[in-house]
């Protein structure tokens, strides 16, 4: 029951959130120097034909009447049409978020499968010496190497030496799945470095800050072996800050795919919403934005969730039981 | 089975160093301890006598970055610093059970209290709501339901002594496992801690700060000072009649002991922090009867009115502080005795 009343309140805080998070930016992308008009119709257009153009798409309203007509349609799931593109924005997200998610699925896979048990073992091997030096080492490396950087290495090394994966040229998931992710592979890896990087860190920091606990002490003096320690008792503990960096780092994957989806040529959100802003295509930034806010606070919301079912001791869920 | 004439625990001549960098600490200099089958011994001594070296030093549960110079660890004949992993970590499963000073920071908090029992005694099914009923756990059902931080520091001490006396160990540490409990708590946890050990025939090392605990609940009291067993003794001979001054003062400082309206005698200057072995009596520089003998010459154990001292110079003429008199704490028989 408290989780059912939790979940609501939650979910209730995050609907106002994203409400607010809609009012700013209506406000923010109408207060950006140089209008749609303007930059479309370029400097050489006469004042009767901006305001021709900016009455034809209701631009000459006030902004609230706009902000208003937006929400009514938005809520009903029409985000309004490109200004560029005279495109529903609805259906460009749904032609493009499959290939962003599947990108960001396929990162995050590598950065779990990858990135938890590499810290999990750098972490519990005894002392460290030359092999956790050497770990530390690499994940430095690859938290510090810009994608754009690794992302240009890769696509010269793939293109130069046809190495076996295609390079720029996406394949659709309704045309052939597997080809689809052979076809984003790559790019994923390179978004994946950083994550894997980031993500064996912290779970090695945090195995490292749970062997030091007095339950483990306990433990090993329960003569418990040392397998079964890592896995009943010292996996569990660690896994929470764990968590709070991957929900993070899948939001940032959702949003900041936009470097590799230009590099790889590949048809995803961000490439779309960095096309909208130079455009300054007002229902494509507001729609975009209103996503990865979304994301976030879903992910947030979803971590809150996770930790307390996974620590009892964080009173997220529910309420203590009495002592 | 070992032959029965074996004491279950030897620590001979030990020295332990704590080595970080450059730094060394030697928290035992030379340690002697035999510790017969069923006894119950007290362990005394100011903090950082090297009382908690001792006790996880039976386990080999010392940090790893510690060195042992010298010395030899038997439990059960079996050399416990030599052991391999494996059968370290037997030993620590079948013979041993600690019980430390912060109970709830023993448990994992992550875990309800019937799970982390299940997966302590895994190999081991048991009768988790008999066994937290022994330990006078009322509603064992609703508790084992719980998570650490959701029970008092004295019903997890109670399901840490249930969780280490369900193996029924040989020899059972327990680290001043008072320390972190309210008064009325205390004597409970203790009568039930000795009691259980008696049941199961468990021989018991307590090291404790509470010397009348100790005369009550203890056949032999172990003093330590400076990484050394400094008088070791029936806890009776000991307390009323220490031969060794460190043994006085430490009974003359006793707050429990001490009679209303006189003043607390504390003991002159503070616990060394030895880096190497001392040329002389550790205990020397805070000693008023120390002459040239004690700063050059190491004691060695000496049998003065049976028992074993460290001392140059024993007996109560050497005492530099005067015992409170009053009546002298008998060591008692604890309920449950009979029953072993």
């Amino acid at each position: 029951m408290d989780h059912i009343r939790w979940l609501l309140g939650r979910t209730a805080a995050a609907l106002l959130t994203l409400l607010g998070v809609s009012v700013l930016i209506f406000a923010a992308v109408r207060a950006m120097p140089g209008s749609y008009t303007d930059l479309v119709l370029g400097p050489l257009a006469t004042r009767s034909e901006k305001a021709a153009a900016a009455a034809r798409f209701g631009l000459d309203r006030p902004v609230v009447e706009q902000y208003l007509y937006w929400l009514r349609n938005a809520v009903q799931g029409d985000f309004g049409t490109s200004l560029a593109a005279r495109t529903p924005v609805a259906t460009e997200f749904g032609d493009r978020l499959p290939v962003t998610v599947t990108l960001t699925a396929l990162a995050l896979a590598l950065t779990v499968l990858i990135g938890i048990p590499l810290g999990v073992y750098t972490g519990t091997r005894e002392g460290g010496g030359r092999g956790g030096a050497a770990g530390r080492l690499v994940s430095a490396f690859g938290m510090s190497l810009p994608e754009f950087v690794l992302g240009s290495l890769v696509v010269f090394l793939f293109t130069r030496y046809s190495l076996g994966l295609s390079v720029g040229t996406y394949v659709p998931w309704s045309q052939d799945p597997l080809g689809s992710v052979g076809s984003l592979f790559l790019p994923a890896c390179v978004l994946a470095v950083f994550c894997v990087a980031a993500t064996a860190r912290t779970t090695r920091d945090a195995v490292l800050g749970v062997l030091v606990e007095p339950h483990i002490a306990a433990a090993v003096a329960r003569g418990e072996p040392k397998g079964a320690i890592v896995r009943h008792h010292v996996l569990r503990n660690a896994a929470v800050p764990v968590l709070t960096l991957v929900a993070t780092l899948t939001a940032y994957l959702l949003g900041g795919t936009v470097i590799i989806e230009r590099l790889f040529n590949v048809p995803g959100l961000g490439s779309y919403l960095v096309d909208g802003l130079d455009r300054r295509d007002y229902a494509v930034v507001q729609a975009g934005v209103l996503l990865a806010a979304a994301v976030f606070i879903t992910m947030n919301l979803l971590v809150d969730l996770v930790s307390g079912l996974v620590d009892p001791r964080i009173g997220t869920v529910g309420k203590r039981a009495d002592a | 089975m070992t032959a029965e004439t074996t004491p279950l625990l030897v620590i001979d001549d030990v020295v332990a160093e704590y080595r970080t960098g450059s730094r060394v600490v030697r928290a035992l200099d030379g340690a002697d301890l035999t510790v017969g089958r069923g006894e119950r011994v007290g362990i005394v001594g100011e903090s950082g006598s090297g009382k908690s070296t001792l006790g996880l030093l039976t386990g080999r549960l010392l940090p790893k970055a510690t060195a042992y110079p010298r010395g030899r660890v038997l439990v059960d004949g079996e050399s416990v610093l030599d052991l391999p992993p494996d059968r370290l970590a037997r030993l620590r499963r079948e013979r041993l059970a600690f019980v430390p000073q912060d109970p709830v920071g023993a448990l994992d908090p992550t875990l309800r209290i019937g799970r982390q029992l299940r997966l302590a005694l895994r190999d081991k099914p048991t009768d988790l709501v008999a066994l937290l009923e022994r330990v006078l756990i009322r509603d064992p059902e609703r508790v084992l339901r719980l998570y650490p931080h959701e029970i008092s520091g004295g019903m997890a001490q109670r399901v840490i002594v249930a969780m280490a006396m369900a193996r029924r160990p040989a020899l059972l540490i327990a680290d001043e496992p008072t320390a972190a409990l309210d008064s009325q708590v205390r004597e409970e946890v203790l009568r039930l801690l000795f009691t259980l050990a008696a049941e199961h025939g468990t021989t018991v090392l307590w090291l404790s700060h509470d010397l009348g605990g100790v005369a009550r609940w203890c056949d032999r009291i172990a003093v330590m000072y400076g990484g050394r067993v400094v008088e070791d003794g029936t806890t009776t001979d000991v307390l009323t009649a220490p031969q060794h001054p460190y043994t006085a003062a430490l009974s003359a400082a006793d707050p429990a002991r001490a009679k209303d309206g006189t003043r607390l005698l504390t003991i002159g200057g503070t616990p060394p922090v030895l880096t190497e072995s001392t040329p002389g009596c550790v205990f020397c520089p805070r000693c008023t009867s120390a002459d040239d003998t004690c700063a050059t010459a190491r004691p060695a154990p000496r049998t003065v009115e049976g028992r074993t001292v460290l001392c140059h110079h024993p007996g109560p003429g050497g005492t530099p502080v005067p015992v409170p008199d009053g009546p002298a704490p008998k060591a008692a028989v604890p309920d449950g005795q009979e029953e072993a």
